[in-house]
């Protein structure tokens, strides 16, 4: 796995010819990442009888454009109209629709875009270089170590819940007991079910993203004219392309914010099972933690918005490492493109380096390619995808309720998840018109499984001693990381009004 | 009191709403301990960490309110959750209809049960007017969702008597 400087050039100059195939996977792949339920992984098992007919390098690279786009796609509803399109961009309103309400949907888009494009490209490119050591990253990341990681996402919970702290962490806990539901990994009791059958396998995180989100907003929403406020009214009547310009220069002078945040994401994607909503989280929570004005997230900030969509950008591209170097593939879509390697006779891991390095180093130039070229086609577009937050709520909650719905029935397919996506639509409601944050009730439903897995394993593994969670030093280091997270807003808080306090004391006494 | 007095008076924050999802997370807490109580101790402990913090801060949240409620500056009317009232049947309604739409589904399939939902909700929440861009709007909205999901995406969608007849004819 060395660096040849040869192969890669010849890699994308290779990889850009097959802009045939990675045009038409952008397009569908922004589609299907804009639909709730509707995500890369079951596009690409819809479409296996073509890419199994594809040769394996055409494949490859119409599977990673398709995944790579969908994740850009999913922002867009996010940002537009408060739906995420899927968990991964679960963090995304939290700033962007804020701006969207504020008349600033097209400039919001316009920063989403560049921010998932550079993120993901800095991400790729760094994933290239820095494959022999990432690869490892999976390797020490035990049970213990991912509580932490875990942990790390929660406390998003009180960053969210900074307006009302108290409220915020009833739903995020709230949201964790949901998550809880179901039979657990170990002993496989089923708990907190209701004596549904459905729920046996855990809260599915499609009705629940539905519900909190898209159903509640459509619930809400009726009792004005458009999602618009009347400021965003005015705003969006004189909106041109500057604003995508304008979107577009202000990403730009965050290089440095995009850079770190999509760091985080490619971090978190390489280790097997964390995924994008995690790592989006993570990042849009440390981002409020380094910022001078925490204070102005939640408000339509544009770090808070770039921060959650380089990081699950950054996440793709760090998926493809435990795949290719070692066969264990990092999130659903990833397994799936394992499948259908392995169905042309790639064997994954090593070798695959030595023997085809083609087909080894081929994803991320795919991915490199695709977002080069994204920019490119879903720049302009941003101008009209944001005129949809002008249509009156007489036919966008209908349409909301009516398509979000169904969407929550498409991944397994039960008329249960509709329901249930309901049932999370009153929550959602009941939760938004009283001041509790229906993102911290989704943490919490993320979370809850991933936490009480590993909760279980480093206890099973320790025969029930709590301790072992302070057993390991990168554990320990991650704890510190933790704490120091938490209290360091407080630290850089109270500095600052000390120096106010001192900068106005100083010039009271000069006058 | 004088009138005067009355008009200075603040006006008291309603915090009944505040409470229906907290009485919720707290009745499904307890629950959820209930659910426990046979299994394995390892398997209880995470849930019995995350559920005990649940419930202190929703003890937290109690003595908060109740604080409130005692000093006179808040009351338990549901407030903000039932505001504006005029609403309150728009909302009813159109929460039947969603009912209907899951329910129905099963028997109209996808196509139909979208128009028909979708001419129905928009009609409530138009209160009638546009009725020929409410059917335009609702029509291809039916037949491009059932273009898009089912003929392009091949999704399998609950199937009524329109997926039927399509499927027959071509």
């Amino acid at each position: 796995m060395e660096f040849d400087p040869g192969l890669f050039i010849g890699l994308f100059a290779r990889t850009f010819t097959f802009w045939w195939v990675i045009l038409p996977a952008i397009f569908l792949g922004l589609i299907v990442g804009a639909i709730p339920g509707f995500s890369a992984a079951n596009t690409i098992i819809i479409l296996l009888p073509l890419t199994l007919a594809m040769d394996p390098e055409v494949g490859l690279i119409f599977m990673v454009a398709l995944y790579a786009s969908s994740r850009m796609g999913a922002g867009i509803p996010a940002i537009l109209v408060n739906i995420p399109g899927t968990a991964g961009a679960a963090a995304t309103p939290l700033d962007g629709y804020p701006m969207t309400r504020q008349g600033r949907g097209q400039q919001a888009l316009a920063i989403s875009f560049v921010s998932s494009v550079f993120g993901g490209l800095l991400a790729t490119v760094i994933t290239l270089l820095a494959m022999p050591w990432l690869s490892q990253v999976a390797y020490y990341l035990f049970s213990v170590e991912m509580i932490v990681v875990m942990l790390f996402g929660i406390s998003l919970i009180a960053t969210i819940a900074a307006r009302d702290t108290l409220k915020g962490l009833i739903a995020g806990f709230f949201g964790l007991m949901i998550g809880y539901i179901g039979a657990d990994v170990v002993y496989e009791t089923p708990r907190g079910t209701f004596g549904f059958l459905e729920l046996y396998d855990k809260v599915p995180l499609i009705p629940a993203l539905v519900g909190l989100f898209a159903v509640s907003e459509a619930f809400a929403v009726i009792e004005n004219q458009s999602i618009l406020s009347e400021r965003g009214k005015a705003a969006m009547q004189k909106a041109g392309w500057s604003e995508t310009l304008e979107g577009v220069r202000i990403a730009l002078s965050k290089w440095w914010h995009i850079t770190w945040t999509s760091l985080i994401g490619l971090v978190i994607g390489v280790v097997p099972g964390a995924g994008a909503a995690i790592a989006a989280f993570v990042a849009y929570q440390q981002s409020r933690t380094f910022s001078k004005t925490p204070e102005l997230y939640g408000t339509g900030h544009v770090e808070g918005l770039i921060a959650p969509e380089s990081a699950n950008n950054g996440v793709t591209s760090g998926t493809l490492v435990p795949l290719l170097v070692i066969g264990i593939p990092g999130g659903a879509t990833a397994a799936i493109m394992l499948v259908v390697l392995q169905y042309h006779g790639v064997t994954m891991g090593p070798d695959l380096f030595m023997e085809s390095p083609e087909l080894a180093y081929g994803p991320f130039a795919a991915m490199a390619v695709t977002y080069f070229i994204m920019i490119f086609t879903i720049l302009p577009l941003a101008r009209y995808m944001s005129k949809i937050t002008v249509v009156s709520t007489i036919y966008m909650s209908p349409i909301i309720i009516s398509f979000t719905l169904v969407g929550a029935f498409v991944p397994r397919q039960y008329m249960f998840d509709m329901y249930l996506a309901l049932v999370f639509g009153v929550i959602g409601y009941i939760a938004r018109k009283t001041g509790y944050h229906t993102a911290a009730i989704l943490i919490g439903v993320i979370l809850g499984p991933l936490l009480e897995t590993y909760f279980l394993r480093a206890l099973k593994m320790s025969e029930g001693d709590l301790m072992v969670i302070f057993s390991s030093t990168l554990a320990n280091v991650l704890w510190v990381a933790l704490a120091a997270s938490l209290v360091l807003p407080y630290l850089i808080q109270r500095r600052r009004r000390l120096r106010r306090g001192q900068e106005a004391a100083a010039g009271g006494t000069t006058e | 009191m004088t009138d005067h007095d009355e008009a200075e008076k603040p006006e008291r924050k309603s915090l009944g709403g505040d409470l229906i999802l907290p009485i919720g997370a707290f009745l499904f807490t307890l629950y959820y301990f209930y659910t426990i109580i046979d299994v394995p101790r390892i398997a209880q402990i995470s849930a019995f960490f995350v559920g005990s913090i649940l419930l202190v801060l929703l003890v937290i949240l109690a003595v908060r309110i109740g604080k409130e409620v005692k000093a006179g500056t808040a009351d338990l009317r549901l407030g903000p959750l039932v505001e504006p009232r005029s609403f309150i049947p728009t909302r009813l309604a159109l929460f039947g209809l969603t009912l209907g739409f899951i329910f129905f589904i099963e028997w109209l399939g996808f196509t139909i049960i979208v128009f028909l939902f979708l001419v129905l909700a928009m009609l409530l929440l138009s209160k009638g007017q546009n009725k020929g861009m409410i059917f335009g709007v609702a029509g291809v909205l039916a037949i491009g969702g059932y273009l898009l999901f089912i003929v392009a995406f091949s999704t399998r969608f609950p199937a009524g008597p329109f997926e039927q007849l399509m499927e027959k004819l071509f």
